[in-house]
């Protein structure tokens, strides 16, 4: 009995901590592997951690206009998302929960946060929050075919509805006809993850100008502790969703906690590209953006043609 | 259980009473229906009608229909008592009334007939009650138009429905309705689904016979409305059910046809809720999109069958049943909420709205979860349902036809993240922000009476979404009638092969709403002290209500997408342009760009048979007498060339 108890309780701690206190240092760390790229030194690792403590002490400011929705959105997002870090995988440790159709709320639930952070943005009535909305929309239902490809092609090919097996299936890469279509599904889903966390190429969340931004600007008028959820939502995001690209990738261990080692490694490699390639290119024009999430659809709606036919 | 054969009693009375007897007969027959799919022994009642046996019975499959309809009908007279009062126009309310009633009723006999020529006596009534209240505002010339373009698409839908219900009379060997034995195929089968498809799929409004549908469900009063998007639509969803479950089988490329009309009308439904400025249409337009999601639900069962698939079956009908009850819900209480918008502002252009979350909190607060939920958003009940079809296209693409199963795929996550834009633009455009007008400056909650029905359904829609799991079973004694002989008797019913899925499904929701509150208590002491500031716009301290985004900026970005949204700009060119003006006209791509003028052509061609028609009595006795004599002429020669 004990046995079985250890791991399961140690599994659940390492869950908690990868879902509570990891998120804010992955921004960091993408923030640190821009500015050595540039050649600065650029602000401490931890600053989200700092911001957040900050942002918790402070007190919310509420435009006159804005009503109970607004806080609607950082609420819903954070709640959303972490229903949603219930169900992936983390690497190849042992599953929290794992039922047949869970891909379906996962992704539903990423949508229920967008819906509510996008009332939450017009509920200020600024002109810029609206502008923000609705790129986000036209930009995430673009995003959302790609997803869901992907979703289909791993469900033809594991013949399961649960990201569980859809994640962890590892024969994938050996089985010579399933590798080429999970690479394209690979593909697509990183054009989806740089679109869902408004990263370089699609968005840039440093930019100084709001009419550039497309998430960034939606929540302008959050402070306080509001502002610190929806940051702490988006850092959430990164892992949750980094969480599918990773996980396909990494290899089996014969430890429970070294395949914990290797999925905290693969995010922390993830953040570096991420880190990598917002220092290589640069943002694209907003007619440009449908271009590259179409790239995305395509991508997994080629895999998933191949695991058709 | 004799309640339930009761027909509602026309209120005729003034005033109070009439509503109170109204509202109790759905009170009854909900009752009655509840009581059948809870497991209680089908009631019926033997008569004779018009020679024949003719049989009202109460069926699960009835019983899932009935339970919608009185639900919205009891809560839509109640809404109505104050909506639009008996003494608002001396007239209009009585005849309201008196068809609120008959449709009612209509639909009540409709959904319990087991006669072939009684179904299309009840379908006639329910046509034509409808009419006339589409058409209660008629000394308006757009709701009459509306009106008669409704009754003429009825009406040829009704030819093709009266076809196929005499060729399944030949097939059934009478106009009573009971269902052939398995293996027992003919060659009528294929015709009569066809038929049954083509007539019905007018009345559910599907691509592209759905051009009658906006403009008549934003004419009529919106208690109406609900009742016709509610239910009316789905009776076109009850005849594909009906009729396919008295055949013994179904081809299967009729299950993967149906899987992709209903896969395109939703994408089109909501394609073009996305560019609508009044409201109502684009209420109307999302329900052309969930009629679609229930036709893909309907044609996966029909694949089922066709393929024996036991599992398929009971995902693809359990999970169009399941969405018929839940958009009767949230639909009603949406088309309830414009209602109220309506009343408090009176237009239905949204770009004069907004900021009347402020104005209106009990509105805004009971209309977030039909919102939610017609958005597909968990924890919602519009969620569980399209959960439900997602199993089953999943389950299509392994074992079933695979093609139309991944295009219906596509077609869901598309149909899923528009609804979302659609309607986060509408409820953002109308509630959040500030006044756009001076229409929605000075609106206001509505009464109680009018309060109260959409906030018992907006407790259903997150009740739904909560604690569905008692459904499941209910589930499956509808499918057990829809798909007579397969997947009860192979033992694999619903409530055993997801009962487990669905019970995480609605536990997690639990914990989403409980992250949710831990959340919301987090925030809770940053209370503000100092006086409210303006909203942050870079910089400008003095922002206007114009310079928000409105529904149609909000839009703009899928206006190259957009095929039916024609847009006519000057364009201005000069370093101090003088004032100019564009406007910006929404049309439906099928029903307005194409076959408007198709039939204004055939219109034109059959205009030179209109010599005939002379105007005096005489000469059509004339054309009687010719005909008559041309008969007999031609009975008699074919007498003689026999001998």
């Amino acid at each position: 009995m004990s046995q079985a108890l250890v791991p399961a309780l140690l599994n659940l701690l390492f869950r908690a901590f990868v879902v509570l206190l990891l998120p804010p240092l992955i921004p960091g760390l993408i923030t640190k592997i821009k500015a050595w790229m540039a050649g600065r030194s650029g602000p401490p690792v931890l600053q989200l951690y700092y911001d957040l403590a900050k942002l918790a002490r402070k007190q919310a400011v509420f435009s006159r206009t804005t009503t109970w929705v607004f806080l609607a959105g950082p609420v819903g997002t954070v709640a959303a998302l972490l229903v949603a870090s219930l169900l992936i995988p983390l690497g190849h440790t042992a599953p929290l929960l794992a039922f047949e159709g869970d891909v379906i709320l996962f992704a539903y639930l990423l949508g229920l946060g967008r819906f509510l952070t996008v009332l939450s943005a017009l509920d200020t009535g600024s002109a810029f929050e609206g502008m923000g909305a609705a790129r986000e929309v036209s930009f995430s239902a673009l995003a959302e075919p790609a997803l869901f490809f992907g979703f289909a092609a791993l469900a033809r090919a594991t013949g399961s509805l649960s990201l569980t097996p859809m994640l962890q299936s590892h024969g994938m890469w050996t089985a010579g006809h399933l590798s080429g279509p999970l690479m394209l599904i690979l593909a697509g889903w990183g054009i989806v993850f740089l679109a869902e966390n408004s990263r370089i190429p699609v968005d840039d969340p440093n930019t100084h100008l709001e009419l550039t931004m497309i998430h960034e600007v939606m929540v302008l008028d959050h402070s306080g502790r509001p502002l610190a959820l929806i940051l702490y939502g988006a850092s959430l995001k990164l892992v949750v969703l980094g969480a599918l690209l990773v996980d396909p990738l990494l290899p089996v261990l014969s430890k429970g906690w070294l395949n914990g080692l290797a999925f905290l490694g693969g995010i922390t490699l993830l953040a570096v590209v991420v880190g990598l390639v917002e220092s290589t290119t640069a943002r694209f024009r907003m007619n440009k953006v449908p271009q590259f999430l179409v790239a995305g659809v395509l991508a997994s709606a080629f895999a998933f043609l191949l695991l058709l036919v | 259980m004799a309640a339930a054969f009761l027909p509602l009693v026309p209120p005729l009375n003034e005033g109070r009473f009439s509503t109170l007897l109204g509202a109790l007969g759905s009170l009854l027959a909900f009752l009655a229906a509840a009581h059948a799919l809870l497991g209680g022994v089908p009631s019926h009642l033997d008569f004779h009608f018009w020679q024949g046996p003719a049989r009202l019975e109460l069926d699960a499959l009835s019983a899932a229909f009935l339970l919608p309809l009185h639900l919205v009908a009891g809560l839509g007279i109640i809404y109505g008592a104050d909506y639009w009062p008996i003494t608002l126009s001396k007239g209009f309310g009585r005849s309201l009334r008196f068809f609120f009633g008959f449709l009612v009723t209509a639909m009540t006999l409709l959904f319990v007939t087991q006669n072939g020529l009684l179904f299309l006596v009840a379908w006639e009534i329910m046509a034509i009650s409808a009419f006339f209240l589409v058409n209660t505002e008629h000394h308006r010339p757009e709701v009459r138009r509306a009106s008669w373009v409704y009754l003429v698409c009825t009406h040829t839908g009704t030819l093709a429905i009266t076809a196929s219900v005499i060729l399944l009379a030949h097939r059934l060997g009478g106009f009573a309705w009971s269902p052939l034995p398995p293996g027992a195929q003919g060659s009528l089968d294929v015709w009569i689904l066809v038929l049954a498809v083509l007539g019905f799929a007018f009345k559910a409004g599907l691509l592209p016979l759905h051009f009658w549908l906006p403009a008549a469900h934003a004419s009529a009063p919106s208690h109406v409305s609900a009742i016709l998007s509610a239910v009316m639509l789905k009776t076109g969803i009850y005849g594909l059910l009906r009729v396919s479950s008295l055949l013994p089988g179904v081809p299967a490329w009729m299950g993967g046809g149906l899987l992709t009309l209903g896969a395109m009308s939703a994408v089109y439904g909501v394609w073009n809720a996305l560019a609508q400025r009044d409201y109502k249409r684009l209420l109307a337009y999302s329900s052309i999109e969930n009629l679609g999601i229930i036709t893909m639900g309907v044609g996966l069962g029909w694949t089922g069958r066709a393929l024996g698939d036991p599992w398929l079956t009971a995902l693809g009908f359990g999970g169009a049943i399941f969405h018929v009850w839940n958009h009767a819900i949230f639909k009603s209480l949406l088309f309830f909420g414009s209602g109220a918008l309506l009343h408090a502002t009176g237009t239905r252009d949204m770009e004069g709205l907004g900021g009347l979350a402020a104005r209106m909190p009990r509105t805004a607060l009971v209309l977030l979860p039909g919102v939610l939920a017609v958005a597909a958003l968990p924890p919602f009940n519009g969620f569980l349902s399209e959960w439900f079809l997602y199993r089953g296209l999943f389950a299509s693409l392994r074992g079933g036809d695979a093609w139309s199963s991944g295009l219906a795929l596509l077609a869901l996550v598309f149909t899923g993240g528009l609804a979302a834009v659609a309607f986060a633009r509408f409820y953002g455009v109308i509630f959040l922000g500030t006044p756009r007008s001076e229409a929605g400056a000075h609106a206001h909650d509505p009464s109680r009476l009018m309060l109260v029905p959409m906030g018992i359904l907006a407790a259903l829609t997150l009740g739904i979404g909560l604690l569905s799991l008692p459904l499941l079973p209910v589930l499956d004694r509808v499918v057990a009638v829809v798909a007579p002989g397969q997947a009860l008797a192979r033992g694999l019913p619903l409530a055993t092969l997801v009962g487990r899925d669905f019970r995480m499904l609605l536990l997690l929701e639990g914990l989403l709403l409980v992250f949710g509150g831990l959340a919301l208590a987090w925030l809770r002491p940053g209370a503000q002290t100092a006086e409210a500031p303006p909203t942050w716009d870079c910089g400008y301290a003095a922002p206007t209500a114009r310079m928000q985004y409105t529904g149609s900026s909000f839009a703009e970005g899928w206006s190259v997408f957009l095929p039916g949204l024609t847009q006519r700009v000057r364009s201005i060119r000069a370093l101090f342009p003088r004032a100019h003006s564009f406007h910006t006209r929404i049309q439906d791509a099928v029903g307005d760009g194409l076959l408007a003028p198709w039939l204004e052509r055939v219109a034109a061609r059959l205009f030179r048979f209109h010599r005939f028609q002379t105007g005096y009595l005489s000469v059509y006795i004339l054309y009687v007498l010719v005909t008559l004599l041309g008969v007999f002429l031609w009975l008699l020669l074919r007498a003689r060339l026999s001998l």
